[in-house]
């Protein structure tokens, strides 16, 4: 289909897609002409022949063509960038969009492009750069737009010290890996030999030689992989906490311990080919844990980094491009539209709209003035205004915020997770069962032969299928999240969603589409195309939501704006107004007129009593027509509210919207007026969180600041796509897209998880009670423990990979 | 049997030194990053 599709419509040159009919070259977009135009310029067309094998990686390119001075700044450099022996500069960056090898191969030609570049290192795991130049002959701007222009936009790399932590940790787990990989083939050569010898005949002298070598290689290489087990069952029992990896050390350490008892004294049975797959089992699924864990970390900082960190400053009437770090109090900052101011300020110079969605949840934008306070963390909307600084980062209103934030999280407790009850409960059945064999069997024989058994329970019982039934069972339902676009921080955040309970939904971008679109139109349509040509002259989110209603291919002239008021222009003659209510009613006695006519009066009352925000639109100075703006309802909201409430979830609307917003969205989704909360601060919201949680868990899903402190507080937070920085920071759970809809899947992910778990936990259980009543009742034998080990731990395996936790299309 | 006491110990220390190579291989920092490097083989040689 998509071939014929490409023979029909003309291709763009670079990513293959169809060009839209408004553009006349052979590029689908700007980003895609610019990318193309600097591969041709420095003759690295190869890129293209490195493409054709990675259908997946086409994607119109990205380039957003920024300068990037602020990365020259000195304040920037002091603190990202190391300086060598030799002179050479090095930094590390993060790319967007990398998505191939042809997507390497092009950033790592740097060197080759820009001269005085020395090298460019690509780690495409992490989506990171190694950036080495010399700064006698070259910037790191001057890279940064090199890069850009191929199509990966560039953000500062922050968060150093802590990636050198990870990449030490990293390389401890994967020696430790390594030597109980190299401890568990040898031990298996040597135990082969001697259960050979058992059946065919082995002479005393080489089986004692046997046993002695197995010891010399079991004892200091388990004994060494294994710490990290032997670590947190410390930590554990210092805490007077219940962990897993108590049980699993008691078992390694009685193994080890028995074992070269029994290799001392010449007699009785050795499990150290058991233990040795026992640990090397384990660290492989603690390996590959981690390995997950690194991966959403860095997607997690990825997104950070997303966020504006560049201001630009007015310094003596020049703008210049800055890094935040580089601004303090009393600085002058120009703040450009859809951009979000930095800091907080006063207003010096221009009138603007406001979106102050972020910071409190109100959806309609708040027209500003000279003069006006404006706090970071809200959108400037409607037209370019210059702010004097004057509180810069913590001392914000927004990192105020941040700070409660903090205190919510450190207060909130870490829930006690499923595998760790089974874990205590484990512990006191398995040692006292292994008392009681103990005690048994000397009775009945001696106490030689009760030591015997009891401590071939304690190996035979170490939980290994127990401790890998919940990591595995976790990271096949996050990896498959992640590929889904959900990210999922931490392993227990599944676990925290799967009890239904409360879940409080604010309503801007999750319910709604998050922007203003006109909903419903009174009076004459035909004013509409005419509205629209002035509004096509205006930035203001109103216009925008005109303008996207009637297209309008005529041009306006003579438009006057009055920013918090209305729009007034001429239109093939005609003189067109359209504004707020009272605006137009003013301009209307002005032109003579006294009181709108009676219909419109009413229209607007009716609108404004919806929760719609109502706009007149005037024709010649007679007011025709009434357009109602509201955020309009997402298509896929109201299924899955039903599919929530099925799973047993009480969903809140919990806005800092107007009340009759929130109340007319909810009885549009067939929701309770009680369950529709508007008029919210962000603080409301922690109090509800809070009160909500007497009854059971609560799930916060929000996208703002004014949610952040909510989603510290609640069981589990929910991060929505387009997410403020904090709440990203406050949350559980980030999913790239914005609609309850996801929320919904993630929920039944989470359900098909822990039910996983508990599958796999019954699993593993059932071994341990086989194999331990074989050894209370003296019937096992190492061979059958060194075989049924494994066979458990694949079982687990198999299990977790059935799953049908984020399975399915999309 | 006689060789299995000289054999087994041999077969140590083969073992041994394969550790120790693999401990200098993840401490040069060659293991952190095994998805790139994979695809740089593919690069052409650069022309001179």
């Amino acid at each position: 289909m998509s071939a014929v599709a490409r023979q029909l419509t003309p291709a763009c040159a670079h990513c293959g897609l169809p060009i839209p009919d408004a553009r006349t070259d052979e590029f689908c977009c700007a980003g895609c002409e610019i990318v193309y135009a600097t591969i041709a310029e420095h003759g690295l067309e190869q890129f293209y022949a490195l493409r054709a094998g990675e259908p997946d990686a086409v994607i119109p390119a990205r380039s957003s063509e920024r300068a990037y001075t602020e990365l020259d700044d000195a304040a920037f450099q002091h603190i990202h960038v190391n300086v060598g022996p030799g002179g050479a500069a090095s930094t590390a960056l993060y790319l967007e969009d990398l998505r191939c090898t042809a997507c390497v191969w092009l950033a790592e030609s740097a060197p080759r492009c820009v001269p005085g570049v020395i090298d460019v290192r690509i780690d495409f795991g992490r989506a990171r750069a190694d950036v080495t130049w010399d700064p006698q002959v070259t910037t790191l701007s001057a890279i940064a737009r090199y890069l850009d222009r191929v199509g990966h936009p560039v953000h500062p790399y922050r968060g150093f010290d802590r990636e050198q932590q990870r990449r030490r940790e990293d390389r401890v787990l994967l020696f430790k890996l390594g030597v109980a990989g190299a401890t568990l083939g040898n031990i298996m050569l040597l135990a082969i030999a001697m259960y050979a010898g058992v059946f065919g005949g082995m002479s005393s002298t080489d089986t004692r030689w046997f046993r002695w070598v197995s010891m010399f290689v079991a004892v200091p290489g388990i004994g060494y992989a294994a710490t990290p087990f032997f670590t947190t069952a410390l930590g554990a029992l210092r805490a007077r906490r219940l962990h897993l990896d108590l049980p699993l050390s008691i078992g390694i350490l009685a193994g080890l311990g028995w074992g070269s008892a029994n290799v001392v004294r010449g007699a009785g049975e050795i499990y150290f080919d058991s233990l040795a797959m026992l640990t090397f089992l384990l660290l492989v699924s603690r390996w590959v844990v981690l390995r997950y864990q690194r991966r959403a970390a860095t997607a997690a900082e990825m997104l950070l980094a997303l966020t504006p960190s560049r201001v630009h400053r007015v310094l003596d009437g020049r703008v210049v491009d800055s890094s935040i770090e580089a601004v303090f109090v009393g600085d002058l900052l120009e703040v450009r539209i859809g951009e979000v101011i930095p800091v907080d300020g006063e207003i010096v110079e221009g009138t603007s709209a406001i979106d102050l969605g972020l910071l409190t949840g109100e959806s309609n934008p708040v027209d500003v003035h000279a003069g006006d306070a404006v706090h970071a963390g809200t959108a400037n909307v409607a037209a370019p205004i210059r702010v004097r600084t004057t509180a810069v980062g913590e001392a914000t209103r927004i990192g105020a915020l941040a700070r409660t934030i903090e205190a919510t999280t450190a207060r909130k407790a870490a829930i006690e997770r499923l595998v760790d009850r089974v874990a205590g409960r484990f512990v006191l059945v398995v040692t006292s069962v292994a008392v009681l064999t103990f005690i048994a069997w000397t009775a009945l024989a001696t106490s030689a032969v009760g030591m015997e058994h009891a401590m071939a329970l304690l190996v035979v019982t170490c939980p290994c299928a127990l401790a890998l039934a919940t990591p595995l069972a976790v990271t096949v339902a996050l990896g498959r999240a992640a590929r889904r676009g959900v990210l999922v921080k931490g392993t227990d955040a599944l676990e925290r969603l799967a009890t239904p309970g409360t879940m409080f939904v604010d309503k801007t971008g999750t319910l709604t589409a998050g922007q203003l679109a006109v909903v419903s139109w009174r009076g004459d349509l035909d004013a509409a195309p005419l509205a629209a040509a002035v509004e096509s002259r205006s930035e203001h989110p109103i216009a925008r939501a005109l303008t996207t209603f009637a297209p309008s291919t005529r041009t306006a002239s003579d438009v006057r704006e009055e920013l918090g008021h209305g729009i007034a222009g001429r239109v093939d003659g005609r003189l067109v107004a359209i504004g707020a209510p009272p605006w137009i009613r003013r301009l209307n006695r002005i032109d003579g007129g006294a009181q709108l006519p009676a219909p419109i009066e009413t229209w607007i009352a009716d609108l404004a009593s919806q929760g719609q925000t109502p706009v007149v639109v005037a024709v010649d100075g007679v007011a025709v027509a009434v357009a109602g703006l509201a955020d309009p309802l997402r298509e896929e909201a109201p299924v899955a509210l039903a599919r929530l409430a099925t799973a047993g979830w009480r969903v809140s609307i919990l806005s800092g919207d107007d009340a009759r917003v929130v109340r007319r969205i909810g009885a549009a989704l067939g929701l309770p007026p009680a369950a529709c909360i508007g008029n919210v601060t962000p603080e409301g919201k922690v109090a509800a969180v809070e009160a909500a949680r007497k009854h059971g868990p609560v799930v916060m899903v929000g996208d703002g600041v004014n949610d952040a402190a909510a989603m510290a507080a609640a069981t589990a937070g929910f991060a929505v796509s387009g997410a403020a920085e904090i709440a990203v920071e406050a949350s559980d759970i980030y999913s790239r897209s914005s609609s309850i809809q996801a929320v919904a899947d993630t929920v039944d992910g989470a359900v098909a998880t822990l039910r996983t778990i508990k599958r796999n936990l019954r699993f593993s259980l059932a071994y341990n009670v086989t194999a331990g009543l074989l050894a209370v009742t003296g019937l096992i034998h190492p061979l059958i423990a060194a075989a049924v080990m494994p066979l458990s731990s694949l079982t687990v395996l198999a299990s977790s990979l059935r799953s049908k936790a984020f399975r399915g299309d999309t | 049997m006689i060789v299995l006491y000289l054999v087994i110990p041999l077969a140590l220390v083969i073992a041994g030194s394969a550790l120790a190579a693999f401990s200098w291989v993840v401490r040069s920092g060659q293991l952190d990053d095994v998805e790139t490097p994979p695809r740089r083989i593919l690069f052409d040689d650069e022309p001179r």
